[in-house]
């Protein structure tokens, strides 16, 4: 644990320094930009608060990444779980009106359900077919990706704009707002609590991070793999699938936008892999790289530098934390190899020093 | 076989000064060994596992890099990079693990890298079957070579690793337990192949665990423990006992004492159990016998004669199987591994891969299973684990079957072989069932821990326990068997009373020499 806070902190560190020498050398003033990325993202209650709504959809699909992964059921079907989601929301929220109190209650679960049951085509193709769901989850995403859109310019288009979206949904399915802080935030770390709770606490986590690690230790201890990894799929679907909701229910339009998915699929993707798929590793990075997101917009328009330069920082950080992690624990090897071999060195000495006395006896 | 050595002038071959080797972290597995291995001599290595033996050779041998020290060949210092090198050099050698190909033939196997060409590089098989025949005929290898791999005995592929390092000229070979893997009749021609290599004046370093081959075979023993060498012996009236002390610094307990069995109730028996696998190979042919409760019963037989299947089958990892099993009286034909479970513990041969997650916590390793039988591990919900009652679980294992451990909470891989093994025990027997299968319980342990592991086995039968126990250590099987039954070629041939039989007998049933009806 310890070990994974240093290297993430070097890591992080790493790509500042790097992000500052291309900036730098490409001719940006590369600490005001820095400022002002910090200062939009983190100075003050609305740039906080923004980042903090940000965070929210990352939460998630971090999470339904990092679940998957960390049991052994590599779901790469976010993007696909995502957009179902969403649409799901879009669609009874369309068609359905109620108060706020029964209605957001009714949508969540309408989200979980509808990315639980896109991923759990891809766990019933495995369990049936046994189908590779790392090829499957991630052809469903196409799927998913077409099928929305089709909807979205035909079916449930919203006649009066010009792009592609739906209409907005009804009042009622609206997450209230926090003054400013949205309440997608709080569910997004609800889940996450959740989680925490299910993987530490439960037996059926326990049963997760054994498969992840050894399925067939597990098999042979009574543990039921099949069982347990298309419950592994349906829980990562379904928090994919509300992370979807949360930009329909959460967002400012209030309805499916084309490109609504933006990139929180794979973004979740990559803040499981830095984060180990850690539970709460995935929290912390998930707010991590909505920081940058969100300073960017502020770098940006402050600094001109293109806020595209964030994905870099993005980048190296994954890059550099990944590698810390797996160069540490070689460097850590060798210093230790190098210190022993000092000891049992210095030992000889001693011993030859005795051999030669005894050898003139 | 002494006195040969003696007319032979003493030539340093090879000279290892001051080898260190450190696995990283910090694991001193080969601590500054002098040795120097004499020409023409068969120089056995001993030691309990993870003394060194293998390190220390496999440093020789290229095949890891070593921290410090310095070997020479004839007078000339070496560092071989790869076995390649070491093979050019005249070193060659046989892993546990054969190195072949199962579907090429025996001359393909041999001469594979080192292919005998012609013009354009066009294989010139005739000249390589010529050579290849020479050497057969000249060590009296007695082998077909244009059988497949596939279709020989494990003592055959052994025989063509060997070939195939004759093959490339080597003249010292180094064999890696050798044994291990075959019966005693195989053992002894195994012995009689290394004299004749030896005549013709090969060097041979012979890695073993077991005394009695060491003090048959060797001209020079060099004990290893704990990485270090302990001694250099002449083999001149040398007894297992003082050989015994210097590998485990101890007396060694060789029998572990039990009392006369007194079995109870059947907890098991198999009813005509035929399986055959999808390739229409039938791997069981109607097995039948039953265990009573309080009585150990054994089951010997060479590797691959269906022992693998028969442990599925009990253990529901293969379903497809003809016939019935019942534990207590229940058939468990139709239950699920976890319901089988409640009714049967179950130590597997692979401590690695099947008994253990290797990166997990020694909690998550001692609880698996108990978190679905055991209702005291259950929270407030049924759903829930109890943290609390996890961990002390755990700790009642480690108390009770001695585990060394860094803490409760580190990996189990931080944990020696022995330990582990311990800490799977443990976990099984805690369980507390009727029944409990053992596969392998001992294998790859130092001599502490398998002590340790038998006299737990033994007190677990005289509290009412029936135990199957599958072993390929016949030393073992007729240390703790009170029956012992013989598998070959998925039969059983004969069921023997272990105090009755000599090894010799039994090792002919499981070749098949004896108890056919064919």
């Amino acid at each position: 644990m310890k070990k994974q806070i240093i290297t993430a902190f070097i890591g992080i560190i790493v790509a500042f320094l790097a992000g500052f020498i291309i900036m730098a050398l490409q001719g940006y003033n590369p600490a005001a930009s820095y400022y002002q990325l910090f200062s939009y993202s983190l100075f003050s209650r609305f740039a906080l608060f923004t980042t903090l709504n940000k965070a929210a959809p990352l939460i998630l699909t971090g999470l339904s990444a990092a679940i998957g992964f960390a049991s052994g059921a590599v779901n790469l079907g976010q993007v696909g779980q995502f957009l179902i989601g969403a649409m799901g929301v879009t669609a009874v929220g369309l068609w359905v009106d109620l108060p706020a109190p029964v209605m957001i209650p009714l949508l969540i679960a309408v989200a979980l359900s509808a990315g639980a049951f896109y991923a759990g085509i891809a766990a019933f193709l495995r369990v049936k077919f046994n189908m590779d769901e790392f090829i499957t989850t991630l052809m469903l995403n196409f799927l998913a990706g077409f099928f929305t859109l089709y909807l979205i310019s035909g079916p449930m288009i919203d006649e009066k704009m010009y792009s592609p979206m739906t209409p907005m949904i009804n009042r009622g399915g609206w997450f209230p707002q926090f003054g400013g802080l949205n309440f997608a935030f709080f569910l997004a770390v609800a889940a996450l609590a959740v989680i925490y709770f299910i993987w530490n606490y439960t037996k059926i986590g326990y049963e997760w991070k054994v498969m992840g690690r050894n399925a067939l230790f597990a098999k042979v201890g009574g543990c039921d793999n099949q069982k347990n990894y298309v419950r592994v799929m349906l829980v990562s679907g379904a928090l994919a699938g509300l992370a979807g909701a949360i930009m329909v229910l959460g967002g400012m339009q209030h309805r499916f936008v084309k490109g609504i998915d933006a990139n929180y699929g794979w973004d979740g993707v990559m803040i499981a892999i830095v984060a180990n798929n850690g539970v709460i590793g995935t929290g912390l990075y998930a707010l991590f790289f909505a920081m940058l997101q969100t300073g960017a917009m502020g770098m940006e328009l402050e600094t001109s530098v293109p806020s595209e330069f964030v994905l870099v920082l993005q980048a190296i950080t994954v890059l550099f934390v990944v590698a810390s992690r797996e160069s540490a624990h070689l460097l850590f090897n060798r210093i230790s190899v190098l210190l022993r071999l000092r000891k049992v060195r210095s030992q000889e000495r001693v011993s030859k020093g005795d051999d030669s006395d005894a050898a003139f006896d | 076989m002494v006195n040969a050595k003696l007319n032979r002038p003493d030539i340093e071959l090879i000279k290892i000064s001051s080898l260190v080797k450190i696995y990283p972290p910090a694991t001193l597995a080969v601590d500054q060994v002098d040795l120097t291995i004499k020409e023409g001599e068969i120089h056995s290595i001993i030691g309990e596992n993870g003394a060194g033996k293998s390190t220390l050779m496999k440093a020789l041998y290229g095949l890891i890099p070593y921290n410090s020290g310095k070997i020479y060949l004839r007078g000339k210092e070496i560092n071989f990079g790869s076995p390649k090198e070491a093979v050019r050099a005249g070193i060659g050698m046989v892993h546990q693990e054969f190195m072949l190909i199962p579907s090429y033939t025996v001359l393909e196997n041999v001469i594979l890298g080192v292919e005998p060409t012609g013009y354009f590089g066009v294989l010139n098989k005739r000249k390589a079957r010529e050579r290849v025949e020479k050497l057969v005929e000249e060590y009296n290898l007695n082998l077909n070579l244009n059988a497949r791999i596939e279709d020989i005995s494990v003592a055959a592929r052994q025989k063509v690793e060997i070939l195939k390092l004759l093959y490339k000229d080597v003249d010292i070979l180094i064999l890696d337990e050798p044994t291990a893997v075959l019966t005693p009749q195989e053992i002894e021609e195994l012995f009689s192949r290394l004299k004749r290599l030896k005549a013709m004046e090969k060097t041979i370093i012979f890695i073993s665990h077991k005394l009695d081959e060491v003090l048959e075979l060797s001209d020079t023993i060099t004990v290893m423990r704990k990485g270090k060498k302990v001694t250099t012996m002449v083999n001149e009236n040398l007894t297992k006992s003082e050989l015994a002390r210097a590998m485990v610094g101890r007396e060694v307990v060789f029998t572990v004492k039990k009392d006369e069995a007194r079995p109870g109730d059947e907890v098991l028996r198999i009813n005509n159990l035929t399986y055959t696998d999808r390739y229409k190979q039938e791997r069981l042919k109607g097995i039948n016998f039953n265990i009573r409760k309080g009585e150990i019963v054994g089951l010997a037989g060479v590797e691959g004669n269906g022992q693998f299947e028969l442990v599925n089958c009990i253990m529901g990892l293969i379903d497809d199987y003809q016939g019935e099993i019942l534990i207590n009286g229940v058939r468990i034909d139709n239950l699920s591994i976890l319901e089988r479970r409640k009714l049967m513990a179950y130590l597997p041969q692979d401590r690695k891969d099947t008994g253990s997650a290797q990166d997990l916590s020694l909690i998550s390793n001692s609880i698996m299973t108990h978190h679905r039988i055991n209702p005291g591990l259950t929270g407030r919900w049924e759903a829930l684990l109890d943290p609390g009652a996890s961990r002390e679980l755990t700790g009642q294992i480690i108390d009770k079957f001695n585990v060394l451990i860094p803490g409760i909470d580190a990996p189990i891989s931080s944990l020696s072989g022995g330990n582990q093994q311990k800490v799977i025990v443990g976990r099984e027997f805690m369980l507390n069932t009727d029944f409990v299968l053992l596969d392998q319980p001992t294998r790859g342990l130092d001599v502490g821990s398998i002590e340790f592991i038998q006299k737990e086995i033994i007190r677990k039968r005289d509290s009412g326990v029936g135990i199957l126990l599958i072993s390929a250590d016949l030393d073992e099987l007729f240390n703790l068997s009170d029956r012992l039954l013989i598998i070959y070629q998925g039969r059983i041939v004969a069921e023997v009373d272990p105090a009755e039989v000599d090894k010799e007998e039994v090792g002919e049933y499981m070749l098949g020499a004896k108890g056919v009806a064919s």
